[in-house]
């Protein structure tokens, strides 16, 4: 690996890095998504009840929601990987000392492994209230990885346009769900492919060349967005 | 015949809104030399620093950063800059000693330079940014901006918040910095006693 390439990947580890000791120390992201994801998931359980053990019911109904769940966890607590770098001005700093496409790597990383966390802990316990079985595990956990892959990498990208703005709140919702469409469409059919026990089909490949083309697109724009 | 280190920047025009802030600004400043910038509040001084970092554009005007003979692009000018200033903040949630190290990371410097520049400064390393004093975070600024022995350093009111030795010790960095050929450029509202000031800028106000 060239001296340059080996500062880059430094850099982005750096970020990863003082990202989850940061969020270690606050705990922001992890609560936030946490205790939304959570809550959801119980009401939806609540009400639902345990529509797992009809086939018919858990393949339509149940990926639909999952999915959801995280969704809107995501879009409760992602921003924050950039606009709380704004808001206390530890941008300034950034910008003066980091390489941008290294730090896009670094919060996207960052990004992912909070999702990755969070589909960790909610997977189960979805399945577990709602009694559903899986019948294809290793593409439910493909499903997962691809699809939170995709989310945290759009949602990296999207905080970093809407940070600097004034309603960066509604802003990030408004810009990020139309963004993250194709990915959510794509892993809620692998999903049902999973607990249905079908093969993966076109979806998979749609899916990772969807998240190859959100990563390209966002080493490639992301210095302009982050820099004047 | 044209100096192989120096800054100079020409016509700068900036306004926010319809608020004209700068109105073609122009200096030089070279090895050894400080560049004072005057004005009262509003007056653009802050503007015209983070134009010179890189941290904002200006609508009009050049600005370039001839280091050894070469031009910088202004990707590389924002990486090669020390930069104190009121808006430039470290994370809270850090130690001092783990923020500097974060940024020696970043800027490809060995991660032994932040608890010397803290022991220079006098500044403990284990406690978290957040915890510390206005004044204390001052200095953390200025230990930011030295970390890769930058040639130029942009300081925007760089003695703010701090007690006299602070200040003494400030300006006995900015001294030897200057007699290592460094330069600078000094924003600051009211009067500054800096060593080798060799050209002013007032912005008015």
């Amino acid at each position: 690996m060239s001296r340059r390439a080996s500062t880059w990947a430094a850099e982005a580890a750096a970020v990863f890095v003082k990202d989850w000791r940061c969020e270690y120390r606050t705990r922001y992201a992890l609560n936030t998504l946490g205790l939304f994801a959570f809550t959801t998931l119980v009401v939806v359980s609540v009400v639902l009840g345990p529509i797992g053990n009809s086939l018919q019911m858990a393949t339509a109904v149940l990926p639909v929601i999952l999915w959801l769940i995280v969704l809107f966890a995501v879009t409760a607590g992602l921003p924050r990987i950039f606009v709380a770098e704004e808001e206390t001005h530890t941008a300034t700093a950034l910008r003066l000392a980091a390489t941008p496409s290294a730090l896009f790597c670094g919060k996207a990383a960052y990004g992912f492994t909070i999702v990755t966390l969070l589909e960790a802990l909610i997977t189960p316990l979805f399945l577990a209230m709602l009694q559903l079985s899986i019948a294809r595990p290793g593409l439910l956990v493909t499903a997962l990885a691809a699809g939170g892959f995709g989310m945290a990498v759009g949602s990296t990208l999207i905080a970093a346009m809407v940070a600097q703005a004034r309603t960066r709140s509604a802003l990030f919702a408004v810009l990020l769900l139309p963004v993250l469409v194709p990915a959510l469409l794509f892993a809620v059919q692998l999903t049902r492919a999973a607990i249905a026990g079908e093969p993966p089909g076109v979806e998979l490949r749609m899916l990772l060349l969807y998240d190859g083309t959100l990563s390209v697109a966002g080493l490639m724009l992301f210095p302009s967005i982050w820099t004047p | 015949m044209e100096p192989a280190t120096c800054l100079r920047f020409e016509g700068i025009k900036r306004r926010f809104g319809r608020l004209r802030v700068l109105t073609g600004v122009s200096g030089t400043v070279g090895p050894g030399e400080v560049l004072l910038v005057h004005g009262a509040n509003g007056s653009g001084k802050s503007t015209l620093v983070r134009i010179l970092a890189g941290l904002l554009a200006q609508e009009r005007g050049t600005v370039e950063y001839r280091l050894d003979g070469r031009a910088l692009a202004i990707d590389e000018r924002r990486r090669a800059v020390g930069y104190v200033a009121p808006d430039l903040a470290l994370y809270e949630e850090l130690t001092a000693v783990e923020n500097l190290e974060f940024f020696c990371r970043l800027r490809g410097v060995d991660a032994g330079r932040a608890p010397e520049l803290l022991d220079r400064l006098g500044l403990p390393h284990d406690r978290l940014a957040g915890a510390l004093s206005s004044g204390m975070r001052q200095r953390l600024r200025w230990g930011w901006a030295l970390l890769d022995r930058p040639r130029l350093l942009l300081l925007d009111e760089p003695f703010q918040n701090l007690d006299q030795p602070g200040v003494e010790q400030g300006t006995a960095i900015l001294d030897e910095h200057l007699a290592a050929g460094g330069f600078a450029v000094v924003a600051n509202p009211g009067p500054l006693e800096v060593p080798r000031v060799a050209s002013r800028i007032d912005l008015g106000g």
